[in-house]
């Protein structure tokens, strides 16, 4: 698919991943990078999800907890914007054994645990009602995430991933940090697995761990928070490939991880039966 | 029984002998650790399996050592003065395991010991105890039983 010559590098990473998501659909997209391309894109991956019969084997939401405190009741639970905004809060701490996090996502309160859920509408427990969105980069890719998923953001910068041997390329290797031994995962290879390049593994500077999860995603940038309406989300209908994957946000170009479900899917050990980051 | 020996039984003290491999540190249980030498040559067996690098004579008898570094899944790297043969019993067989050296032996409660991440369909991942934070660094737990399969065992035991 070609491009103006006006298009930006995320833009194109962004093309590039829409279109490896929609490999498999029927209807070619025309050649241009434009927001009507975009919806056009997100339209047909959502009419593909419909089409496709639901396989209950894989679907995690049945398994969780029927109760969980939704979204609006963890208001104290994330502070992201004002940390976020703070430059110097990004910066690496200085190598120690112990990675401290520089940056703590989600402050939990007695009253609210978050639990990855679908709701009846098929949107996560966290969507329904307005939320935040911590924005960042990914071999050039933005990805979006709920913040109450997230727990620190954690600097890499200094600190060596210990790796073991015999696990799938997409683990790293293991973080000492104050929470414990956080296990990291290669983002890139679980969003982009066909266009993946060795050279991603360069320059990867944070980590986020996952709320509630002993594991979190190795990115290259932490960018910024931003509100999302759950409108403004043009949600995924049903999740049993790619359940990481809740929807596409049109307005910022970019995706929405549900890396709730994400962490879900290797906890559980259905990630074993992932080939290039779908379920079989 | 008293208070801090109720706490010992619940959880208790276990000494490891740690190795390098590839940079990494690595642990096994001082039980099974008959003896540690330093690098002699082994004469390689026609047939043997890939993880077998061959045997050795000690003290009259013979020893199979094995590949650990084929066995991780990691890549060859030359012999130094360094390297040594741990001698270990498992699966009721006595074996050797070559290592780029050999450290030290430290205690660990059976608390402070983290599973591994149970996400590898390899083979090589299962024989991973656990992972505990030691000296500042990651100690990566091996259990020597889950280094071969049964048949692979038994193979080494007819070698």
């Amino acid at each position: 698919m070609s491009a103006p010559a006006t298009t930006t590098v995320p833009q194109l990473a962004l093309q590039s991943y829409l279109d490896s998501l929609l490999q498999d659909a029927s209807l070619e997209l025309a050649a241009s990078v434009s927001l009507d391309e975009f919806e056009a894109a997100v339209r047909e991956e959502q009419a593909r999800d419909a089409s496709t019969a639901p396989q209950p084997l894989l679907t995690l939401a049945p398994e969780m907890p029927p109760e969980v405190e939704s979204a609006n009741e963890l208001p104290e639970a994330v502070a992201p914007m004002a940390l976020l905004e703070l430059p110097e809060a990004l910066e690496p701490a200085p190598p120690a054994p112990i990675v401290e996090p520089i940056v703590d996502l989600y402050k939990p309160s007695s009253a609210a645990t978050f639990e990855p859920a679908l709701a009846e509408d098929g949107r996560p427990q966290w969507a329904q009602e307005p939320f935040e969105c911590l924005l960042f980069d990914v071999a050039g890719l933005t990805l979006a995430v709920p913040l109450v998923c997230l727990g620190s953001i954690y600097p890499l910068e200094g600190h060596d991933l210990t790796p073991l041997f015999g696990q799938p390329d997409w683990f790293l290797g293991i973080l000492p940090c104050q929470a414990g031994n956080l296990k990291v995962l290669d983002t890139a290879r679980w969003v982009m697995p066909d266009r993946y390049r060795d050279d991603f593994r360069q320059g990867l500077q944070f980590v986020i761990s996952v709320q509630g999860y002993e594991w979190g995603l190795a990115v290259h940038q932490v960018s910024r928070s931003i509100r999302l309406d759950p409108n403004e989300i043009k949600w995924r209908s049903q999740r049993s490939q790619r359940p990481w994957l809740a929807g596409t946000v049109i307005e910022h170009m970019c995706a929405l991880l549900d890396v709730s479900a994400l962490a879900e899917l290797i906890t559980s050990g259905a990630a074993k039966r992932l080939v290039n980051g779908q379920v079989h | 029984m008293n208070k801090s020996s109720a706490q010992g039984a619940e959880d208790p003290i276990l000494q490891w002998v740690t190795f390098r491999l590839d940079n990494e540190s690595y642990g096994i249980n001082v039980m099974q650790v008959q003896e540690v030498l330093r690098y002699s040559e082994i004469a390689p067996v026609p047939g043997a399996p890939s993880y077998v690098l061959g045997i050795i004579n000690l003290r009259g008898n013979v020893v199979t050592v094995i590949d650990t570094r084929q066995r991780f899944g990691l890549a060859p790297a030359d012999i130094t003065d360094n390297t040594r043969v741990v001698i270990i019993e498992a699966d009721k067989q006595v074996v050797g395991i070559l290592v780029d050296s050999v450290a030290e032996v430290v205690y660990l409660r059976q608390s402070e010991v983290e599973t591994a991440p149970n996400v590898g369909n390899d083979e090589s991942a299962k024989f991973i105890q656990g992972v505990c934070n030691k000296n500042g660094e990651l100690l990566i737990l091996v259990e020597l039983d889950k280094m071969m399969t049964e048949e692979e065992w038994s193979e080494l035991e007819s070698i």
